[in-house]
């Protein structure tokens, strides 16, 4: 059931998302996009690069923020707008958590706008895969 | 070498794809998504496809894919896609400018159905650093 109008206010929180990235959902990711830059399934070319294994996709990444979103929503048709910057590299075994804060919310388009991001952490440090970002949903 | 700013404008031939039960599938699984659903972002295949697919290998912009990094990505959905049907996508060198020491190149991606209406719009930008 999607999310009403009712219960989604300025400033509330979306229920974040984790998991820790493995070598075979970035290699299932490059057969199911069709995204076979060797940067995401060869370490030498990607150590070649300046990383030190292989990355995962950016839109690896934007896709974990889109189910964060989803769940959230009740229903994957809520989501209407999906606008992300791409700041920092994911490596393999890194933990990436999707989030979000409701920006806005207009009744009469019955649609908000959320701040969105994907942090990464990694050795106790935490950045950002993913910021000054923007979704924006529509409410039932 | 830089972009072929005379590239700006350029519509690639579109492509037909077809919705795949099985894909959507593998691309769910992916993703972390429990398959009950097309996820969002499996217009991306399509999107690659029909447009980075076709920069990489467009002889007259100059595109070194071991220099590009993805800078920024939005999608804007009309509404979900749909197991089974088939699309229409097309994509567009929106602009190429430069930013710095590097430049810029936005691609413009329309994913249309069966009876022309725009399902989706894809806007990849590609950040492109200078050679070294």
């Amino acid at each position: 059931m999607t999310l009403r109008l009712e219960d989604v206010s300025a400033g509330m929180e979306l229920p974040t998302l984790a998991k820790v990235v493995t070598r075979e959902q970035v290699r299932s990711y490059a057969d199911a996009s069709g995204d076979q830059n060797p940067l995401h399934r060869d370490d030498d070319v990607a150590r070649a690069a300046g990383f030190p294994g292989v990355i995962a996709h950016g839109m690896f990444t934007m896709a974990h923020l889109a189910s964060c979103l989803v769940r959230w929503l009740g229903d994957p048709g809520a989501l209407k707008r999906l606008r992300v910057q791409f700041r920092a590299p994911v490596f393999i075994g890194d933990t990436i958590v999707a989030g979000g804060v409701v920006r806005s919310v207009d009744p009469s388009t019955r649609r908000a706008v959320l701040d969105v991001w994907v942090t990464v952490e990694r050795d106790g440090t935490t950045e950002h895969a993913i910021r000054r970002s923007e979704a924006e949903v529509e409410l039932a | 070498m830089p972009l072929n700013v005379a590239r700006q404008g350029t519509t690639y031939p579109a492509i037909s794809f077809l919705v795949e039960e099985d894909h959507v599938r593998r691309f769910a699984s992916a993703v972390g998504d429990d398959g009950t659903f097309v996820s969002p972002t499996f217009v991306t295949a399509p999107e690659l496809a029909a447009g980075l697919a076709r920069v990489v290998a467009d002889p007259d912009l100059g595109l070194d894919l071991a220099r590009v990094v993805h800078g920024q990505q939005e999608y804007e959905w009309t509404r979900p896609v749909a197991i089974g049907e088939r699309l229409t996508v097309r994509s567009t060198i929106e602009s190429i400018r430069a930013k710095g020491g590097l430049e810029l190149l936005t691609l413009r991606t329309e994913m249309r159905d069966g009876q022309d209406e725009l399902v989706v719009v894809g806007r990849s930008t590609l950040i492109v650093r200078a050679p070294t």
